[in-house]
């Protein structure tokens, strides 16, 4: 517990150094449409401890909101601070909008492995990871047993493929749910599984490496899914999946651990790794939003003072137990005792930090999108062949910034 | 005989501005104004066109913005596509209206209130409007699909948004739904604008109700029906809200016209120089089609004897 109440403590001492008693307001745009419980504590007592501060919170959902800051930065008036999406930090930081962040050699060695390297460009650190997560299957056991099937989880691509024709064949479910919308997750939910094969999108020297047999075979999969999927695949996206799956329209999908607390209770659920394809072993995609101090705005060290209050010890483990996200700290090594993630079916989604790949970070990420949406869609909509289309998306990559 | 002194007109005493000064001076407001709001940022887009404008500041760059669009394949796609959708999207909307202004200048009971009934589409925010749409082409929450599954026209949901194909059309439908009221009223007013006398004289002669419209109605509303048809076209061209709400020009680009590839480059993306050589194509392109327009409308002017 020691190492925990010192960062704790440390973050409280730190907050609690007001810099100045004048009137400042901070602008904190809050990806997702919506200011957590745990959040908005840290803030208000942030604010009762920082006279004459106050923080304007703007929570704007997913599909604008990193545009949304994006544009404010670029324009000259930029938030003091935003909770977005990790994979933004590389172009806002090479286009000099944000600033660096420091972390204390204990702080680093706090986080789970492979977090920091999520905001780390060039060597140094652009945002404070503030939501982590990996993702597992989801499977409707009541839909599953329906079609007369044991409600076990596939280990493999082959087994998938089993269960999804089952149900599609025996019951008006749809075997699986797949993203192929124009969305962010639709790139996620496909890199789970190219993960899952043992695939990459970039080697380690950073060369595209999309272009490959391990892609070629998840894309295949998606293909020997398409007639087990959701009617119109193109139209969906994961996170709208969760309507599908309590209506008993489909019988599985991918999403992360927050699945569980937005399913119907009286559901009969089994929750699996990813299963894994010819070539490699089980993966996920590692995923993080974080927290981003902007440039210009004049009070970036009481920004940087509210970030660290954020995401520090006690309000960081508040948030993430309440809203069921893979733990992004090592509460255990902080002295916690007995955490969240060691009961239920979390450990499924732990096991996938050390066995998960990242999201690839590029400076223009929407591009980066539109290359696996245009290949999965491709597959989705008859529009070419395995082949074809992953040598397409290989060109297309190398010419993402 | 007295003297008689000859007074001047009152307004010969007053210091007068010249006529093309107090000309100016009241056209200069409205100068500037325009200036402000259309001209400058007109011209800084094109300013901003020759550069590779993102996050970061931006460099002068030449036609490279242009080369580099006018050598894409998918470009000539999208302005096609463009055009089609324009067409297409008018040319329903023109029938539509034609058809619904004819019905609505009809003397039939309550007309008054078919008049107000026809303005829904117009009136209520586009956007509420089209997330209704949105959900009526829903495969499986959706009520078109789910009209036909329970009438056993189709067994499994049907999504019209999933296809390249039916999504392009679906967005057309929707479209038109959202702009056929507004020419409809505009024509029905130029309906009512047509003398009397006309279709009383033709039908004394023995003229049928279709020649009547034909040989009079049409004729005598032809300006307004051009009018009408360069204002949908280019509005139908810029339309940006339906489509994006609908699609956001998917699937895999099957509803993509040029304002969505504009804003996907330049807002999505940053890529504000490459965007901002997009939108200056777009003026070009309206242009070109106004001018053209122009000239037909002088046309059927003066063959139908407006002025």
């Amino acid at each position: 517990m020691t190492n925990f109440k010192t960062l704790t403590l440390g973050a409280i001492l730190l907050s609690g150094s007001a810099l100045s008693a004048q009137a400042e307001e901070l602008h904190f745009i809050m990806c997702g449409g919506e200011v957590r419980a745990a959040d908005q504590a840290v803030i208000d007592e942030f604010t009762a401890s920082h006279e004459g501060v106050t923080v304007n919170m703007e929570a704007v959902p997913w599909g604008t909101c990193q545009d949304k800051s994006m544009q404010l930065a670029a324009a000259g008036d930029p938030p003091s601070i935003a909770y977005m999406g990790s994979r933004t930090l590389r172009q806002l930081a090479n286009n000099d909008l944000i600033v660096p962040v420091t972390f204390t050699p204990e702080q680093e060695a706090a986080y789970q492995p492979g977090v920091l390297s999520t905001v780390t460009v060039g060597g140094q650190y652009w945002g404070i990871p503030h939501a982590f997560s990996t993702k597992a299957l989801y499977i409707n056991c009541d839909v599953v047993e329906a079609a007369g099937a044991e409600c076990k989880a596939p280990e493999t691509w082959e087994d998938l493929i089993a269960l999804a024709k089952t149900v599609t064949d025996n019951t008006d479910a749809a075997g699986i749910g797949i993203a192929g919308k124009d969305f962010d997750n639709t790139m996620h939910m496909f890199l789970d599984f190219l993960y899952s094969n043992g695939g990459e999108v970039f080697d380690a020297d950073g060369n595209p490496a999309l272009d490959s047999q391990a892609t070629r075979e998840t894309l295949q999969l998606y293909a020997d899914l398409l007639p087990y999927m959701e009617a119109g695949p193109t139209e969906w996206e994961r996170d709208a999946m969760k309507d599908l799956f309590n209506d008993g329209q489909i019988a599985m999908y991918v999403t992360g651990p927050w699945g569980k607390g937005q399913h119907n209770a009286e559901i009969h659920q089994l929750i699996a790794p990813i299963p894994h394809g010819p070539s490699g072993p089980s993966g996920t995609i590692l995923i993080t939003d974080s927290i981003a101090v902007f440039k210009g705005t004049g009070h970036e060290d009481l920004a940087i003072e509210l970030a660290k209050a954020l995401t520090s010890g006690a309000a960081q483990y508040d948030l993430d137990s309440s809203w069921g996200l893979t733990p992004i700290l090592q509460y255990e090594n902080l002295g916690v005792a007995d955490p969240y993630y060691t009961h239920d079916d979390w450990p499924v989604f732990v096991a996938g930090i050390s066995t998960g790949g990242p999201e690839p970070l590029v400076e223009d990420f929407k591009a980066l999108q539109a290359v696996f949406t245009n290949m999965v869609q491709g597959i989705m909509l008859a529009d070419g062949t395995v082949d074809d289309l992953v040598t397409t998306a290989g060109e297309e990559l190398a010419a993402v910034r | 005989m007295a003297d008689t002194v000859a007074v001047p007109p009152r307004q010969a005493r007053r210091k007068v501005l010249p006529e093309g000064v107090f000309a100016w001076s009241l056209v200069a407001p409205a100068m500037l104004f325009i200036g402000i709001i259309v001209a400058w940022p007109l011209v800084e887009t094109f300013r901003l066109s020759f550069t590779d404008a993102g996050l970061g500041g931006e460099t002068y760059v030449g036609w490279s913005n242009y080369a580099e669009l006018f050598h894409s394949g998918k470009f000539y796609d999208i302005v096609y596509r463009t055009f089609y959708w324009m067409f297409l999207s008018v040319s329903l909307k023109l029938v539509m209206g034609l058809i619904g202004a004819s019905l609505l200048n009809a003397a039939v009971p309550g007309k008054a209130l078919f008049r107000v009934l026809v303005m829904p589409p117009w009136v209520i925010p586009i956007d509420f409007g089209v997330i209704g749409w949105k959900w009526l082409y829903n495969g499986y929450f959706g009520f078109l699909s789910g009209i036909l599954q329970r009438l056993g026209i189709i067994a499994d949901p049907i999504a019209l948004l999933a296809q390249k194909t039916s999504a392009f059309y679906a967005a057309i439908v929707t479209d038109v739904w959202v702009g056929t009221p507004m020419v409809t009223l505009f024509l029905l007013a130029a309906m009512q604008g047509v003398s009397r006398d006309l279709y009383e004289a033709a039908w004394v002669d023995g003229a049928g109700r279709w020649y009547r419209f034909r040989r009079i109605t049409i004729p005598q509303i032809m300006p307004v029906i051009v009018s009408m048809a360069l204002l949908s076209a280019i509005w139908t061209f810029n339309s940006f809200e339906i489509i994006w709400i609908l699609t956001e020009g998917g699937p895999r680009g099957a509803t993509t016209t040029l304002i969505i590839d504009t804003y996907k480059v330049a807002i999505s993306s940053q890529r504000f120089g490459e965007g901002a050589a997009r939108a200056v194509v777009i003026v070009g392109l309206l242009t070109a089609f106004s001018l053209l327009y122009l000239y037909f409308l002088n046309k059927v002017n003066k063959h139908y004897g407006a002025k």
